[in-house]
């Protein structure tokens, strides 16, 4: 019986599908963790208040304390655990719960989070006027509004100091985005501008060709620049001025009264007062904070936009550079060259460079691109700038390069294996029609190679964009100043340095000084991370089955 | 070409098409033969019977022409032989054409006979005619075997005979004209003697016509409405 | 068969031959004006020798078909008068081709050039992934011809002159690759003589085919005929005797037999070229 069932060949079957349904298993499962770990960081949680009295056998009469936050995380601990830490807990079961509860006010606590065991709380609520206030620095606030300042003149109270912290706050929005304009776009193209004009003001030295006419010149313009800078510093002046014109005074949770400016805080909101709507709908204010915004605090706060655009920026440089090299390297192998030891010997040798662990690469483009290239270019065209240097330090272009040289094999072999499937009478075809080997290959059989070389394309990106180590060492930042792309001409800065998601997940997860508070941003990256490498190759492979319509019934 | 090279084809159904169409025509030619002779008989001794036998067979041969052709036609469709093939599917076309003729000749001859039997017999009983007839059957004969053995030589030499065959009918025409302008009243017999004589002439040339498909087959050269010097020329070169 | 006309005409029904006009059986290649000549040829892949000593001439403007065994070189022979042999690795040649009184394994002879004289047709239909209009401009392009109106004029031109005009013409910016089997070769054939080669080669073009679509083909060579040299290799020798005016015997590399259709498929002088054509192979 059981023979004749392996006989049948079903176990076979049974097992091939076992296998498919495991690791489907496991990617879709590996996407729910990341997914529900990181999207669910953004939901505005209940805060909670409660009563932690610490009652033990030495003291009958225990302090209680009042305790606001909300709950992150809670997990079981052993009483003889507890035991060994000091803690002297009677109770029947032999565990115990601990929450760990974000309690916030960094600034005056020290920190975020606190353990507390669930049979000390008492008299747990939640009370509707709680507020979160969202800060630029030291994290979030917890507590209670008592009332809103404007000049130093208390304009609102208890019941109303609600409402016009939200409109208070609209206004503060509002100067912090013209005050960012300034700061960023106009002074930003300022500092460029000036040390552009620095800098040709030594390349003139250094050529021997500042004559006083051009250094005047550029002495005029930065005269102009200067004037103005400071019409604008006057600007910023005055909206700093309104800006820091409003604050609040908040109750903690250990009834301390502080005062926080409206300009150091973000957002502020109830969550004990939303309803679901409203919840969603700050939950999708706050995604789109993540993915639209910049990092705050080093990164455990705010957006990572730099990192999202960094990363598709050094994923598309790369395909723009891998592409063609690979290209012309597999033509020349497979067209080319002359088949035979050397040639099989070229291929054996690009295919083994893919099995090469990439941070041999990083190393090899740190020395080779970055110091020797990278350096040599500086010497040539920047000497203007040493010793700080322009192209000899890591960045975006070093990056793109090494990872290119990282994907080159995976392009140069399927643009291969697409030649070698163009059948032999569309070249001879050609030829027959007067065609030179060049006129073949370019009108011909490359437009037919497209396919494959967006299959070598898309494999290309997918392991380049999952790269991080290499990229540690030629030019990605925890928090780049400025991104690569920007109105300063050239627009396009291939030296300056960028952020990446993989090595913002390894530095919010692993570098960052509140671990606990950053988890669920890993997570978050990391969602992304996956969103942009599927979105890249999606399109690649929309492009790629666009062009294979084409070609298809030559291919059956 | 030798007899032989009819065989070897890669099919063999091809193979024993060609020797069917082949024996047929042997056979056919066979029974031609048997009429021929026949009819000169029925003739020089006024047989009537063996004369009405020669008239009825006639149908036979007319019949194994018929089938012949049908064959031809479907080796043509088939297998569209060329070559030697070709050759030998149009000769065998041409030679039954010829043979059926040579047949209706034979029956020509044998209702002379029987019309020839209701009168006079002549002195010489006819020998002329005899002689005539039994050359004609020879050169049938030797056709037919130049033929089913695909032999130049004795097809030419054949063909040579049928010059004696138009001698001798020109004798026997000089004999009859001045037995008619003897006695005008033979006239009628010496009509039909001179017809008979006319039909065994005309066998000759059908046996010469054979004769000169055989060379056409075995040497794919046309050596129609040429002299034998010059098929002897052609064949030599 | 030589006319004799010397011969004393001793029988009244012996006429004069020339009035039969079965005079041209003679040497085949008289009348003709060569346009292919083969001197010599050896052909060498690597070490086995797959051309021996063929000596030809192949007529101008009449269609000569190659017949033989698989591998017997006709394919390879044809191959060596556009130069495709040279793609081939390890593949040398000794001896002489003229085309037109010139030997085209000349150092000095320019290949693209040669190619656009003599034009070649494959066994299987090989339209390019391009459209019709396209695929037939292609050899155009080549040479660098961008005239809107010249190139419409030239793809009108060849696609009738390929048979194909009428079936097309509604489509000719539609993909070369949503033809007919039939419909692609033909278009093959309008895309070689869209440049105006002197010579076509046809390497079994209708293989592939079925037979209605072979016919189409073959009425299509007999028209070419009038204005191209056409040489066609072909596996099929009933297709050699429709369409061709010459047949040409190879066997094992060496040309036994090169003589008119007519003679090659009646009486074939060479016993080995009977053999194959009456299938007695072997």
């Amino acid at each position: 019986m059981i023979k004749k069932w392996f006989k049948s060949g079903d176990p076979w079957i049974w097992l091939n599908a076992a296998a498919v349904s495991a690791s489907l298993i496991i990617v879709l499962g590996l996407l729910a963790l990341i997914a529900v770990k990181g999207l669910s960081h953004f939901w505005p949680k209940s805060v909670m208040q409660a009563q932690y009295v610490q009652a033990t056998a030495t003291n009958s009469n225990p302090e209680s304390l009042r305790i606001i936050g909300e709950v992150h995380n809670q997990e079981e601990v052993t009483l003889e655990a507890l035991h060994g830490m000091g803690v002297h807990l009677e109770l029947d079961a032999l565990t115990a719960t601990r929450i760990l509860l974000k309690t916030g006010n960094r600034d005056i606590s020290g920190a975020d989070f606190k353990w507390m065991l669930q049979p000390y709380l008492k008299d747990e609520q939640y009370p509707e006027n709680i507020v979160v206030l969202e800060r630029r620095e030291w994290g979030n606030f917890y507590g209670f509004l008592k009332s809103v300042k404007s000049d130093n003149k208390t304009v609102a109270s208890e019941d109303t100091a609600w409402q016009e912290l939200e409109t208070q706050l609209e206004r503060a929005e509002l100067i912090y985005k013209q005050i960012r304009e300034i700061e960023k776009d106009d002074i930003g193209s300022i500092n460029y501008g000036m040390e552009q004009i620095r800098l040709g003001k030594r390349r003139l030295e250094l050529e021997k060709e500042d004559t006083p006419e051009r250094i005047q010149k550029l002495d005029l313009e930065r005269k102009q620049l200067e004037k103005e800078y400071a019409v604008l510093e006057q600007d910023l002046k005055k909206l700093y001025k309104k800006f820091n014109r409003d604050s609040i005074i908040a109750e903690t949770m250990s009834g301390q009264q502080i005062e926080i400016p409206l300009s150091k805080i973000v957002r502020a909101y109830r969550p004990n007062s939303l309803n679901i709507f409203q919840k969603i709908i700050l939950y999708f204010e706050k995604l789109w904070e993540f993915v639209a915004d910049e990092p705050r605090e080093a990164n455990t706060e705010g957006g990572i936009f730099p990192a999202i655009f960094g990363t598709v920026m050094m994923v598309l440089l790369m395909s723009v550079l891998v592409t063609p090299f690979g290209v012309i390297a597999a033509v020349y192998l497979r067209e080319y060259a002359k088949q035979g030891a050397f040639t099989r010997t070229i291929r054996i040798a690009v295919n083994n460079l893919a099995g090469v662990p990439s941070i041999v690469y990083g190393v090899f483009g740190l020395g080779f691109f970055v110091y020797f290239l990278g350096g040599n270019l500086d010497q040539l065209f920047y000497p203007e700038a040493l010793p700080s240097p322009t192209f000899g330090t890591p960045g975006i272009l070093w990056s793109s390069l090494t990872l290119a040289i990282l994907t080159v094999p995976v392009v140069i072999v399927a643009t291969e294996e697409g030649l070698s499937r163009i059948p032999r009478s569309i070249r001879e075809g050609s030829l027959a029609l007067g065609a030179t080997k060049a006129e073949t290959l370019w009108r011909t059989i490359l437009p037919m190679a497209t396919p494959s070389m967006m299959t070598g394309m898309i494999l290309a990106i997918a392991r380049a964009a999952g790269e991080v180590a290499p990229l540690m060492l030629v030019g990605v930042v925890k928090l780049a100043p400025s991104l690569p792309l920007d109105t300063n001409a050239p627009f396009f800065h291939l030296e300056r340095k960028f952020m990446h998601l993989g090595f913002h997940i390894y530095d919010v997860g692993f570098q960052s000084p509140n671990v606990e508070a950053a988890r669920p941003l890993v997570y978050a990256t990391a969602l992304l991370l996956i969103a942009v490498i599927v979105l890249l190759n999606l399109s690649a492979i929309y492009i790629r089955n666009r062009l294979r319509e084409q070609y298809r019934s030559l291919e059956s | 070409m030798d007899k032989s090279k009819i065989g070897h084809h890669i099919s063999q159904q091809f193979n024993s098409e060609l020797e069917e169409i082949r024996t047929l025509v042997l056979s056919m030619g066979g029974l031609v033969e048997e009429q021929i002779r026949n009819a000169t008989q029925a003739l020089v001794e006024g047989n009537v019977e063996l004369g009405e036998a020669v008239i009825s067979r006639d149908v036979k041969v007319n019949k194994a022409e018929v089938n012949i052709d049908e064959e031809c036609t479907h080796i043509i469709a088939r297998r569209q032989p060329a070559a030697t093939d070709l050759r030998l599917v149009i000769a065998v076309i041409k030679t039954i054409t010829d043979l059926e003729r040579i047949g209706d000749q034979a029956e020509r001859v044998a209702r002379m006979g029987i019309r020839l039997a209701e009168v006079d017999r002549p002195k010489n009983n006819y020998h002329e005619i005899q002689n005539m007839g039994d050359h004609v059957a020879k050169m049938v004969h030797g056709a037919l075997d130049a033929f089913a053995r695909m032999d130049v030589e004795s097809a030419i030499e054949v063909s040579k005979r049928d010059n004696q065959v138009d001698q001798e009918y020109d004798g026997l025409m000089r004999q009859c004209l001045t037995f008619m302008m003897e006695d005008p009243r033979k006239i009628t017999q010496m009509l039909d003697i001179m017809w008979a004589a006319r039909a065994i002439e005309r066998i000759g040339d059908h046996a010469k016509n054979i004769c000169e498909y055989v060379i056409y087959l075995v040497k794919g050269k046309d050596v129609r409405h040429i002299t034998i010097e010059q098929i002897e020329d052609e064949l030599s070169r | 068969m030589t006319t004799n006309t010397n011969t004393t005409e001793t029988k009244t029904h012996a006429v004069n031959l020339k009035s039969l006009g079965r005079e041209q059986r003679s040497n085949v290649l008289k009348n003709e004006t060569t346009c292919i000549s083969t001197d010599n040829l050896n052909l060498f892949y690597a070490e086995k020798q797959a051309l021996q000593n063929v000596n030809l001439s192949i007529p101008e403007k009449k269609v000569s078909a190659f017949i033989g065994p698989s591998g017997c070189g006709k394919s390879t022979l044809l191959r060596c008068f556009n130069r495709m042999n040279d793609l081939v690795d390890g593949c040398r040649i000794e001896g002489k081709i003229n085309i037109d009184g010139s030997n085209i394994y000349e150092k000095n002879v320019d290949v693209s050039e040669l190619r656009r004289r003599v034009g070649m047709v494959f066994q299987k239909p090989n339209p390019f992934p391009k459209t019709i209009y396209e695929n037939v401009a292609y050899g155009l392009r080549l040479q660098g011809v961008k005239s809107r109106r010249v190139l419409d004029e030239v793809v009108e031109k060849s696609l009738r002159g390929a048979a194909l005009w009428d079936e097309v013409k509604d489509r000719l910016h539609e993909s070369a690759l949503g033809m007919s089997g039939g419909q692609q070769q033909r278009l093959v054939i309008a895309r070689a003589i869209a440049i105006e080669p002197e010579v076509l080669l046809l390497d079994e073009p209708a293989s592939a085919l079925d037979p209605i679509s072979t016919l189409k083909i073959e009425e299509l060579i007999s028209e070419l005929k009038d204005r191209y040299t056409i040489v066609i290799v072909t596996h099929n020798m009933q297709q050699a005797a429709r369409v061709s005016d010459y047949t040409a015997f190879m066997y094992m590399g060496e040309m036994i037999e090169f003589d008119n259709t007519d003679k090659i498929f009646t009486n074939p002088s060479k016993k080995q070229t009977e053999d194959y054509i009456t299938g007695r192979y072997g």
